[in-house]
């Protein structure tokens, strides 16, 4: 019963929402024995192993055992949630590094520095269930924010419900108080008492960790208001804090808007990020569980072949949360309907069976990349734009020796004959979650390290040039977009006849935003400063300014600065060559319009002041030094790991 | 102070130093009353801009030199604000449209209907009618030089139009026969000398005649720039010496040693060098147009002849591009890569040639 309500509860949060009113020591009293503890800290958010994991490791055989002779509505996934490291699907290192922050965090001799942890990572990739993990092994308590609802709150109160409606009321309103009020004190509380120690609690369970998983949405809106409460909390700073943020791979992270640069900076928060779960990690837990699951049900479930499993892997794209469910919804069909092992696949998208066919040489040779088969419950694709840039620059053709069997293109053709490729560009871009015109722009800036000859670089860039006047007119910018990107990457992948040398090879972030930023800020503030001479901006830029900048009997001003910043340049320092590294992590931020730039410009460097506002004390070559480093942090800020 | 170039400008038709007889031609066209659109076309530094500012003292008097700069703002009909900044007299008006983008025909029709549904208050002792000047018309959309043409039509009555621009080419025919075309040619070798020499008088210095041919011809007969370099000339090293040199832009030095990095070495490392010299001029409020065209006259001038109407067939090919893509980098970049592989290939085959 408990179970099945449970599972229910995966959107009705209703039981957590109605304790939530009382104050928060309800939680804690309600911890006093393993399982309702588990209930009522866990119960509404149903990550992989919440469920279970807090309950001390003697029962949680018989926890796991249990639901199953009740029925076979249990998510495998609660089922089989990790207890130990072992199980953890997440690389060691990275358990490695929550728990030194856990322990280095809570220790008061050597607790220095932040005391708020955020862990980032795509969906399921195993953020809360090494959380849960950790705190469970290392003998914390975890109490967990969430949101409340106010339905549920007046539900406790049918009285007071029923007051606020009524229009001869003196109360008319509503009395909640706002989630913000709420999580303010939510903290506080947390952070002040302790739970108390109930008779038959083995051991001091009184170290605790805060966990947030769940923001109220007024952060969305305002994440100031979230920056002050934290700011007060770090203060007193008694409980480690930890904040679970799922990230997605189409750019607009709430990890960045949540928690800014500043802030993780000022209140020292350890940003630890995880990575999607590796595919071989991903089959050998699928394969355990199957084995497990086959086990129990006596044979009746038998365990699915390899093939099946790599599918199920590679269909999640590094969730494990979903590859267990559609582990357990494909066995279920298999055994329930009895169905023929090729129709079970209910969904099968043409995207799908592309992507099938990237998934290296071994397996797309044995089935044929005709065959198009999906599980179910795959999730959509994505690649880190990293990833994506790396497919199209260190492309993969089939090898040589299959080519045979291709038609071979006329003689006077031949040079253009190339082996097949086995990746789609359009997916690629598509995947990407990035505008096409970005994407170019990206492939642009770091396409000429992987040419070797010029011929070949000639040829490539005239078709990023045909890309871009495919997308010059605006009105059919939208439609010529696609074509854009295709004939741009197609272009690139063509016209590497001789990659070079394979290795590592640093992406960076186009240049050309802040570059034309920076064209247009000059220009205007050239423009604003120097309408006295009545010039055609043309001859201003080209002919004026230059020789003004030559006339060095300074006029003192603050039209001198600019002058000296347009008219001279500076050949020494070639500041241009700071390049910003993009890293895997890194996702493709300029999704936003065209000429109106990204995030990106906003994260680089303040606009410079323009125009008459440039203090005139100031020389010039101390801005462009103030630049360069202001430029030197970020890349270190995006170092990979 | 001022620089030379303003400080001795001519300020009337009659003082004005070379193409004296079109001087003359427009003082009677003034003089004879009734006064067309103009259309004044001519190269860059060759004195449209003085002819005009003459030609309005001589209908207006002294009057249009007390100038105001103004900041307006013009509402377009989807409600965005454009603004932009104009130069005007009493009786004039002048404004560059193009400096509104895309936006340059709400710019036309609003301004020149303010300036044209106001009557001049004392009609009798002045023209009945205002000027309105716009510069760079070349410049202009498509769009905007169609509503220019209705508007032309429209306020004949109270408004005449100067259009200023550097060729005609860009220019509609409807406008273009519907003004009086006034082209002003490049001053001669000679003629750019003698100004330089007036002017150096005028200052107190003394310019070697050698020097001023020197800059003449560096300056491309262009008498701005001549004056402009004339006056670095200055600033660098008085009194003259013949063989002085005469100061170039930074920007035209970085060029050239641009072009020569191409030349030296045609690799992708190389191209990757020259793509952050070219962002470098970019940022330094070069236009991108510039500096494919300097480009090509340097790069031109290290090209064996017969290189060189393929280089120049591509530059015009990427010179297209340029102004119908969106972004410069793209282009100037495909002419770098493409001419690299071009002389590459020249030079190798060269190398063959010899061998055998």
């Amino acid at each position: 019963m408990r179970m099945s309500k449970r599972s229910l509860g995966r959107k009705v949060r209703s039981n957590k929402a109605n304790c939530w009113v009382e104050p928060s020591f309800s939680n804690l009293l309600a911890g006093k024995s393993p399982e309702s503890k588990g209930k009522v800290g866990k119960g509404p958010r149903k990550k992989k192993g919440e469920t279970n994991s807090s309950a001390p490791r003697s029962s949680s055989l018989s926890v796991v055992q249990e639901p199953h002779q009740s029925d076979h509505n249990v998510p495998w996934v609660d089922a089989h949630a990790p207890h130990s490291q072992a199980e953890l699907a997440v690389h060691k290192k990275k358990i490695e590094e929550v728990e030194n922050w856990i322990r280095t965090h809570t220790d008061p001799t050597t607790s220095k520095g932040g005391i708020i942890a955020l862990l980032t990572g795509p969906s399921g990739c195993g953020k809360s269930a090494t959380v849960q993990v950790l705190a469970e092994e290392l003998g914390f308590r975890l109490q967990e924010w969430t949101n409340p609802s106010n339905v549920s709150e007046y539900r406790a109160d049918p009285e007071a419900y029923r007051q606020t409606f009524e229009p001869a009321s003196r109360f008319n309103g509503f009395l909640s108080t706002s989630q913000t009020g709420l999580f303010q004190e939510f903290l506080l509380r947390a952070n002040k008492y302790n739970c108390l120690q109930m008779v038959g609690e083995q051991g001091p369970k009184d170290r605790k960790l805060i966990l947030v998983e769940d923001f109220p949405n007024n952060f969305f809106r305002q994440p100031g208001s979230l920056h002050d409460i934290l700011r007060r909390f770090v203060k007193t700073r008694r409980c480690p804090l930890v904040f679970i943020v799922s990230e997605n791979l189409s750019g607009d992270s709430h990890s960045r808007l949540l928690f800014p640069k500043e802030i993780q900076e000022e209140l020292s928060i350890c940003n630890i990020s995880f990575n999607p779960v590796a595919p071989t990690t991903m089959s050998k837990i699928l394969l355990r569980i199957a084995t497990l699951e086959a086990a129990k049900t006596g044979g009746r479930l038998c365990v699915p072949d390899k093939d099946t499993l790599d599918i199920l892997c590679s269909g999640s794209s590094g969730d494990v949360r979903s590859a267990i469910n559609s582990l357990q919804f494909s066995s279920l069909a298999e055994r329930g309907l009895s169905l023929p092992k090729k129709e079970k696949c209910l969904a099968v998208l043409p995207g799908k069976a592309a992507c099938k066919r990237t998934q290296g040489k071994k397996r797309s040779k044995e089935k044929g990349p005709g065959e198009a088969e999906q599980c179910i419950g795959g999730k959509d694709v994505s690649l880190f734009l990293f990833r994506a840039l790396g497919k199209i620059l260190h492309f993969k053709s089939e090898s040589p020796r299959k080519l045979s069997g291709q038609h071979k293109l006329p003689p006077h053709l031949s040079e253009h004959q190339r082996h097949s490729l086995l990746i789609h560009p359009e997916l690629v871009v598509e995947r990407s979650h990035m505008s096409a015109e970005f994407f170019n722009l990206y492939l642009h800036q770091n396409y000429l390290d992987f040419f070797s000859t010029v011929e070949d670089v000639a040829r490539a860039s005239e078709y990023l040039s045909d890309a871009d006047f495919f997308t010059g007119e605006w009105a059919s910018r939208a439609v010529m977009a696609e074509y854009g990107s295709s004939v741009a990457t197609r272009g690139l992948l063509h016209c590497n006849s001789a990659q070079a040398p394979v290795g590592f090879r640093p992406l960076h972030k186009p240049n050309w935003l802040i570059i034309n930023k920076k064209h247009r800020e000059n220009c205007q503030a050239a423009q604003s400063l120097f309408i006295n001479f009545c010039l055609t901006p043309t001859i201003l830029q080209v002919e004026l300014l230059p020789y003004l900048a030559k006339l060095s009997n300074p006029m003192r001003n603050p039209v001198d600065n600019l002058t000296t910043m347009t008219g001279k340049i500076q050949v020494e320092t070639d500041h241009l060559l700071n390049l910003e590294a993009l890293t895997d992590k890194d996702p493709g931020t300029l999704d936003l319009d065209d000429e109106v730039e990204g995030d990106q410009a906003g994260a680089l460097s303040p606009p410079r002041e323009a125009g008459a506002e440039l203090p005139a004390s100031q020389p010039q070559p101390t801005t462009f030094e103030a630049l360069m480093k202001e430029e030197d942090l970020l890349i270190e800020e995006y170092d990979s790991e | 102070m001022s620089l030379w170039v303003d400080k001795y400008r001519p300020a009337s038709l009659g003082k004005l130093d070379y193409h004296k007889e079109q001087a003359v031609q427009l003082k009677n066209l003034v003089q004879c009353g009734d006064f067309p659109h103009l259309l004044v076309y001519g190269p860059s530094g060759a004195g449209k801009k003085t002819r005009i500012m003459c030609l309005l003292k001589e209908l207006y008097g002294a009057g249009v030199d007390k100038l105001r700069i103004e900041h307006q703002t013009i509402v377009a009909p989807s409600k965005k604000k454009i603004e932009i900044n104009t130069i005007a007299s009493n009786y004039h008006l002048e404004v560059n449209p193009s400096d509104a983008g895309n936006q340059d025909r709400v710019v036309i029709q609003e301004l020149i209907k303010t300036v044209a549904q106001s009557q001049q208050i004392q009609s009798s002792t002045q023209r009945e009618f205002k000027v309105v000047l716009l510069t760079e018309v070349d410049r202009l959309t498509k769009d905007a030089q169609h509503a220019l043409r209705r508007t032309m039509e429209k306020y004949m009555g109270t408004c005449r139009l100067i259009l200023c621009c550097n060729s005609t080419s860009k220019v509609i025919g409807p406008i273009r026969s519907r003004c009086l075309g006034v082209r002003v040619p490049l001053p001669s070798t000679e003629e750019v000398c003698s100004v330089l020499s007036t002017v150096c008088k005028k200052e107190g210095l003394s310019l070697p005649s050698e020097l001023a041919r020197q800059i003449s011809e560096r300056s491309g007969r262009n008498l701005r720039k001549a004056l402009l370099m004339c006056e670095a000339c200055r600033v660098q090293q008085y009194p003259f010496s013949v063989d002085q040199a005469v100061p170039e832009t930074d920007w035209e030095v970085y060029l050239r040693e641009t072009a020569n990095a191409i030349v030296s070495q045609q690799s992708p490392a190389r191209l990757m060098e020259v793509r952050a010299r070219l962002y470098e001029l970019l940022t330094h409020c070069i236009p991108p147009e510039i500096i494919m065209k300097g480009l090509v006259a340097e790069l031109l001038s290290n090209c064996d002849g017969q290189l060189k109407t393929e280089v120049t067939h591509i530059a015009a090919y990427y010179e297209h591009r340029l102004q119908l893509g969106n972004k410069a980098i793209y282009h100037l970049e495909a002419f770098t890569a493409k001419f690299m592989a071009i002389y590459k290939k020249f030079m190798e085959d060269g190398l063959d040639g010899l061998m055998f």
